[in-house]
């Protein structure tokens, strides 16, 4: 081996080190340390400068191994492997030292002693990298093709997104049309356009574009392999009707017998057992549904076989499952509303006119169960008070939903003007906490919304409700800005429910090995700057999934999703860090132990002429170290951080010569 | 009462020390005072009474007659979306006053009836004829029929300077 030439470059980055750390001190001292040929300190070693006096170091010094002590690795350890690559070092010859994070952040108010560590840190910095060995970045061919998982707005987006950038997708939506939570809204803040109107061309589309296959009433039912990779399992529930046959005519559903509360119109109104969910449905092909249909009751009902001209219904189809090869997965599930319980106070379940805002989007669209007439359930009148509660589900610490839904403030601005609108005399009482009106043109709308409709804010949350006369309510609430108590009498009362994750997000997670943040939504690999990134390579997230969030910002939500995802599949491959284990074969005794303890199931055994032998998959491995430590036959290595180096880095700190 | 209303931070730093920090996570939304039993019939806002606390402001609390109305039903504390220990930090507030010489008149009326009879509240005619009618004792088995008892208790609030407390507040 050549000897080895070391660069050392410590930064001040500004005040965030030098204010506490004597860079300049740690740099000399550096120059003491055995095989430093040149060691310096700059103000900023990220800029454009400090990188050109590290190429011109690697020319003119001959130098062979650099480190760099600033920041986290996390935020500049590609950049410094990318200088001393252009300057025709091994990336991998590099070696950074963490003295802000770690250091000048964290011991700001002992200077003298910051130092020291600065400089312990960087003598184990220099100890380690005289060891480091070149590598070389490993790649993985991308299979050309994307699952996106819920045909909500967001998924739509990113699979026409992925369309227009010539990728295939696979839009998998479990229920039997697209259009999630956005086709059951009535209109839309801040511009009260209406909803499906604005979304059924995109759904229209969707069902047009070659690039993407379309597959509802299809859950995920397994998902194995890694970024450009991934082999899926889907679900095609039965859905009992040849979807090429079927020309949604109707007639099905004319005959059939059976009536139960449809789930689109949040169990207000009633559909048929032979059924599309709502008039757009895309694809406009009906369903049977077994759970409901008396066919697969009683075994005697064929009225709808009878009725169809297409001889499309096949009642004794059943699940299949298939197979799909992607790329990359987004995950597009959205959220449900939240459904407010007893200990809510609320009287949601006890009383019939207490009732959720997504109810109210159903009862005041026009092609909802009152065909866009506001009528109370108790009675069918239209009421001539209404009430909303603000923050139910959310900003609530007792029932776990500590967050704010995000959306609740400004939908019910619209649904209070919605009701001015269709009738101008009814009183609207709005109960808050607090008006969030932080997105573009909204706080505008609210100006609007109390300057020309006589719409009450109550500042109170209330603590109990209950009924009086014919079923009216009466709301208990303090109204905190004059210390009233306020009892007030209601037709109507509409809770302003929050968003939580919706059904089945969980198992996606596991299935995926995502994690979620304390919310119970998904989390993104980091809260600024990689945002609708996963910590699964592959995998991105897009829409309510993530968090709640408004219409507007799930569409860039899931165009960002879509330009993330297409970037390995268009440049064809994937670089992977080449930082992974590797198995000593002739160590390794085949007891699968590594198997067990890998987070990311990295390692396999695979058969040898005379038993079994631990196999890393190295896009899968992460570098974590966990095998390695667990190892028993000490059979297993991670690339740079060999027992060697780790050893030699530890004497340094310890000040010890290594024997 | 300083008249700029400058927060007393000392003061409520003892607070916190006393019930922990939940008194800093009311947002003032009213759940409380709507759910208050007390604050139906009297001038008492649960909410107004955490503000204060929460802002450091002792010289309006302690003095202050609604402090005594709040009967620690914990309607309150159940509803709270934010887990404040409502009816904790209430108490604490109550011994505090009690120190700073501020009691309400019918809860030294309590006291003294305890150490005169041993019984926050004692027996009168017509209980005894009630318990008569039952066939039971017409006075319960307690202090009351126990002097050297009530001496023990007496002995107790002596030295607990509870009866101190409420000869000087």
């Amino acid at each position: 081996m050549a000897k080895v030439r070391i660069g050392v470059y410590v930064c001040h980055c500004g005040h965030n080190i030098g204010g506490v750390v004597d860079s300049h001190g740690v740099a000399e001292y550096a120059k003491g340390l055995e095989g430093v040929v040149v060691a310096r300190d700059n103000r900023y070693t990220c800029s454009d400068r400090g990188q050109d006096e590290i190429k011109v170091d690697i020319k003119e010094h001959k130098l062979n191994r650099v480190v760099v002590a600033s920041c986290s690795p996390n935020l500049h350890e590609r950049t410094f492997r990318r200088t001393v690559a252009d300057a025709g070092l091994n990336p991998y010859l590099f070696q950074m030292v963490n003295i802000r994070e770690q250091v000048s952040w964290v011991h700001a108010d002992d200077h003298d002693a910051a130092t020291r560590k600065a400089k312990d840190l960087v003598r184990m910095g220099v100890a380690r990298v005289r060891l480091l060995e070149p590598l070389k970045d490993r790649r993985v061919d991308m299979e050309k093709s994307v699952m996106v998982v819920g045909g909500g707005i967001s998924g739509i987006e990113t699979s026409l997104q992925l369309a227009a950038l010539g990728i295939k997708s696979y839009l998998v939506e479990k229920t039997p049309s697209i259009g999630g939570r956005m086709a059951q809204l009535d209109k839309t803040f801040p511009t009260t356009d209406c909803s499906i109107c604005i979304l059924a061309p995109k759904m229209v589309e969707v069902a047009s574009e070659s690039n993407i296959e379309l597959l509802t009433y299809t859950e995920v039912e397994n998902v194995e392999g890694y970024i450009g990779n991934f082999t899926v399992t889907l679900r095609k529930k039965a859905r009992h009707v040849d979807l090429d046959k079927c020309i949604g005519c109707g007639s099905c559903s004319d005959v059939c017998p059976v009536e139960v509360p449809s789930e689109f119109d949040m169990n207000v109104g009633n559909r048929k057992a032979a059924y599309i969910p709502f008039p757009q449905a895309v694809p406009i092909k009906y369903t049977i549904d077994e759970a409901n249909c008396l066919y697969f009751k009683t075994g005697k009902c064929q009225l709808c076989v009878e009725a169809c001209p297409t001889d499309a219904i096949e009642h004794d189809t059943t699940d299949e499952l298939v197979d799909i090869k992607v790329g990359s997965i987004v995950l597009a599930t959205g959220f449900d509303p939240y459904k407010p319980m007893i200990s809510d106070y609320l009287g949601y379940d006890e009383f019939p006119n207490v009732i959720t805002a997504m109810e109210f989007e159903r009862i005041i669209n026009a092609s909802g169960p009152t065909k866009g007439h506001v009528l109370r359930p108790s009675d069918g009148k239209v009421p001539k008070t209404i009430a909303f509660i603000q923050c139910v589900g959310s900003r609530n610490k007792k029932i776990g939903n500590e967050y704010c839904s995000n959306v609740c403030c400004m939908y019910t601005m619209k649904n209070a003007q919605l009701i001015k609108e269709h009738y101008p005399d009814a009183m609207v009482t709005v109960y808050y906490i607090d008006i969030r009106a932080h997105g573009k043109g909204f706080e505008e709308y609210y100006h609007r919304l109390r300057e020309n409709y006589q719409i009450e804010y109550i500042r109170g949350r209330p603590a109990k409700v209950w009924e009086r006369g014919e079923h009216n309510i009466v709301i208990r609430a303090e109204e905190t800005l004059l210390n009233l108590i306020t009892e007030r009498e209601f037709d109507l009362v509409v809770l302003s429910v929050g968003l939580i994750p919706a059904k089945g997000t969980d198992q996606l997670a596991q299935m995926l090995n995502l994690s979620k943040s304390t919310d119970g939504f998904l989390q993104e690999a980091h809260p600024k700057l990689r945002p609708v990134e996963t910590t699964t390579g592959g995998v991105f997230i897009a829409g309510c999934v993530q968090g709640p969030k408004d219409i507007p910002s799930c569409v860039a939500q899931a165009r960002a999703a879509a330009a993330a995802a297409a970037g390995p599949i268009l440049k064809g491959e994937y670089a992977i860090e080449p930082l992974v284990a590797q198995v000593d074969h002739d160590k390794c005794m085949g007891c699968g132990l590594c198997v067990e303890v890998c987070p990311y199931g990295a390692p396999r055994l695979v058969d040898q002429e005379v038993g079994q032998k631990a196999e890393i998959l190295e896009v899968l491995c992460r570098g974590c170290g966990t095998c390695v430590a667990a190892c028993p036959y000490h059979a297993i290595t991670a690339e740079q951080f060999s027992d060697e180096q780790l050893e030699h880095e530890l004497m340094a700190a310890l000040q010890v010569e290594v024997k | 009462m300083a008249a700029d209303n400058v927060p007393d931070t000392a003061w409520k730093s003892t607070l916190i020390d006393d019930v922990g920090e939940t008194v800093n996570l009311c947002f003032q939304c009213g759940t409380c005072t709507s759910s208050c039993p007390s604050g139906r019939m009297t001038a008492f806002r649960t909410r107004q009474i955490l503000r204060m606390a929460q802002f450091g402001l002792p010289e309006l609390i302690l003095p202050s007659d609604d402090l005594w109305y709040c009967t620690t039903c914990y309607t309150c504390y159940e509803r709270c979306p934010r887990g404040v220990e409502i009816v904790g930090i209430i108490t604490s507030l109550r011994n505090m006053a009690v120190r700073a010489g501020f009691m309400s008149e019918a809860h030294k009326d309590l006291v003294k009836t305890l150490y005169e009879t041993g019984h926050l509240i004692p027996t009168s005619d017509k209980i005894m004829a009630l318990r008569k009618d039952l066939g039971l004792d017409e006075v319960p088995h307690t202090v009351l029929r126990d002097k050297e008892a009530l001496k023990q208790v007496q002995y107790i609030m002596e030295q607990t300077r509870l009866l101190m407390i409420i000869k000087e507040s």
